[in-house]
């Protein structure tokens, strides 16, 4: 009983975890312009984030390290440094972006400029992960990101046109009045939303946090394989809302505001504040995981102690790095770029870096050495070999065509 | 978890981030009209940016009760810098021929409409609340009418 509700509370907060800002902003925006016709992107990318995170979760509980911590050793130096950099970079992007994603919420709430907020939401972020446990701050976060699911039930309020949501879905297709270029740009975006770098890291070093084992493999799974789908539902969900909302309006959504907009005229105001909650922990808490998978994969690339499962006194390099980055990224967004434009690069950005990510991952899973009986076996390899090709290609495809669509306009 | 680090080469994730933020500020770039067909495209851009923030203005004042005050307070806000902004970029692209000045002008007063009209309602909800919420929505959506018609013409 005790090990079914530790089941089900790890689904419920992969479930609740899944969605971010990048989520948000790429389901919605696709949503109102391609309608359903990139909801493919999202089961693919659905299943991509399965496939790398149960590898990655596997490789934390068989060796006990983390994926970074295996990167430098397994692939050198050098190109462990070419993976931290890009990383590194896409990471504070999307910290930017979360930031500023948290503080939009409640400027939503609240009314006040959310270049107000941003100071406040860095500071408590940077609180709560240097006093709050692990396991709790996951929990919590994760657990609140549920009242996202308002988006199902705003949906179901709208009276959408099913058929018309389903067949665009069945039959994918490029509208009359965008090009192919701008359908494969928010592909490529959609899918980098989905697949983002810092959720492997995170999955795997919290999985080093909490001390997983062989024993844990099993709930492991059951978070990869019923949460993070669940989450994919979630994405699908804003999707249709914006679709259904904008699409025959031809009005795109450009800021969260707008994103929600279609929960506030089918779920009333109740529905407003349970969204605009939700968004808020969706993107407090990924504030809080981009933060520390950035000080995880620099800490581990460089063998620094780590984590928040010893005294920060003792990890006083990854605390610095936390640090650091939570400051690089509060001054990004208090430049007053624009936090959704500021996603947009970053999912960009994370696809063209995907490989880079998931390579070492595939690696180690298939190295014996390292894995032992707990090797990747010939399922895992095909699917995980389809879609490293699969990423090289949207990684070679992403800044061509960020530069041929003008960003997607 | 300790490594003792080797000496590294710092350049290559430096020149990836370089050419990658050099690729997005040039993502961002808007280009003079070089033609009178250029020129309608880009006039025809701008109409539906306005239109589309104009829809979701209409969308949002339809809405009525089922939006709190702070929410569509920020909503309209959007609307307004959103439109202004347009009004300013387009404004500063110079008509290449006479006939591009027609265009323009025909642009600048539609979207002029737009930008009062939804000005005034921030005003309003920013006061008492919108007073006519019908009428609103049908100024709204005729203007989004008429924006979604000139991007069509010039498209």
């Amino acid at each position: 009983m005790k090990k079914a509700l530790a089941v089900t509370l790890g689904i419920l907060t992969a479930f609740g975890g899944f969605v971010d800002i990048g989520d948000l902003v790429a389901n919605a925006l696709v949503g109102s312009r391609f309608g359903m016709s990139l909801a493919w992107v999202v089961v693919v990318g659905v299943v991509g984030i399965c496939v790398f995170a149960e590898m990655a979760g596997r490789i934390a509980a068989v060796s006990g390290r983390p994926v970074f911590d295996l990167v430098r050793e397994r692939l050198g130096p050098r190109t462990g440094l070419v993976n931290l950099g890009a990383s590194l970079m896409v990471n504070v992007l999307t910290l930017a972006a979360e930031i500023g994603g948290a503080a939009l919420a409640l400027e939503l709430a609240t009314g006040v400029d959310y270049l107000l907020w941003v100071p406040a939401v860095a500071l408590t972020a940077w609180l709560v992960m240097w006093r709050v446990k692990f396991e709790h701050m996951e929990r919590l976060f994760g657990l609140m990101g549920l009242a996202l699911v308002v988006f199902a039930v705003a949906l179901w309020r709208l009276e959408p046109d099913w058929g018309g949501l389903l067949e665009q879905a069945a039959r994918p297709s490029v509208p009359a009045d965008e090009g192919a270029p701008t359908y494969f740009y928010y592909a490529i975006a959609l899918l980098g939303g989905a697949m983002t770098p810092y959720e492997v890291f995170f999955f795997s070093s919290g999985g080093v946090e909490e001390h997983w084992t062989r024993k844990d493999l099993a709930v492991s799974r059951a978070n990869v394989f019923v949460g993070f789908p669940l989450g994919g539902f979630l994405s699908l969900a804003i999707a249709a809302c914006a679709a259904t909302v904008f699409l025959p309006d031809a009005a795109h959504v450009d800021s969260l505001g707008q994103m929600v907009l279609p929960v506030a005229l089918g779920a009333g105001q109740i529905g407003l504040a349970l969204v605009i909650f939700g968004v808020f922990a969706a993107t407090f808490g990924a504030t809080l995981e981009t933060a520390l998978s950035s000080a995880y994969s620099l800490s581990q690339y460089f063998g620094w102690q780590w984590g928040k499962y010893v005294r920060p006194v003792q990890a006083a390099r990854f605390h610095a790095a936390l640090l650091v980055s939570m400051v690089v990224a509060t001054a990004l967004i208090l430049t007053t770029l624009d936090p959704i434009k500021v996603t947009e690069y970053s999912l960009v950005f994370s696809a063209a870096a995907l490989p880079l990510t998931y390579l070492p991952v595939l690696m180690v899973a298939n190295d014996a050495d390292y894995m032992g009986g707990h090797v990747n076996g010939r399922f895992s390899n095909l699917l995980g070999s389809v879609y490293m090709v699969l990423l090289v290609v949207v990684s070679a495809a992403a800044v061509p065509l960020m530069l041929a669509t003008k960003a997607g306009q | 978890m300790r490594r003792r680090p080797p000496a590294l080469p710092a350049t290559l994730p430096a020149a990836l981030a370089a050419g990658l933020l050099a690729a997005a500020s040039l993502a961002g770039c808007v280009s003079p009209a070089w033609d009178g067909r250029d020129y309608g495209l880009k006039a025809a851009a701008s109409a539906e940016s306005v239109a589309s923030a104009v829809a979701v203005a209409r969308r949002a004042v339809e809405g009525g009760d089922r939006l709190s005050t702070p929410y569509l307070k920020v909503l309209l806000t959007e609307a307004v810098t959103s439109v202004r902004s347009v009004n300013g970029q387009f404004a500063g692209v110079q008509p290449p021929d006479e006939g591009s000045d027609a265009v323009g002008e025909e642009l600048l007063v539609l979207t002029g409409r737009a930008e009062d009209e939804l000005a005034g309602l921030l005003l309003q909800v920013r006061r008492q609340g919108v007073e006519d919420r019908a009428g609103a929505v049908r100024e709204l959506a005729a203007l989004h009418e008429e924006l979604r018609g000139f991007a069509e013409e010039h498209r």
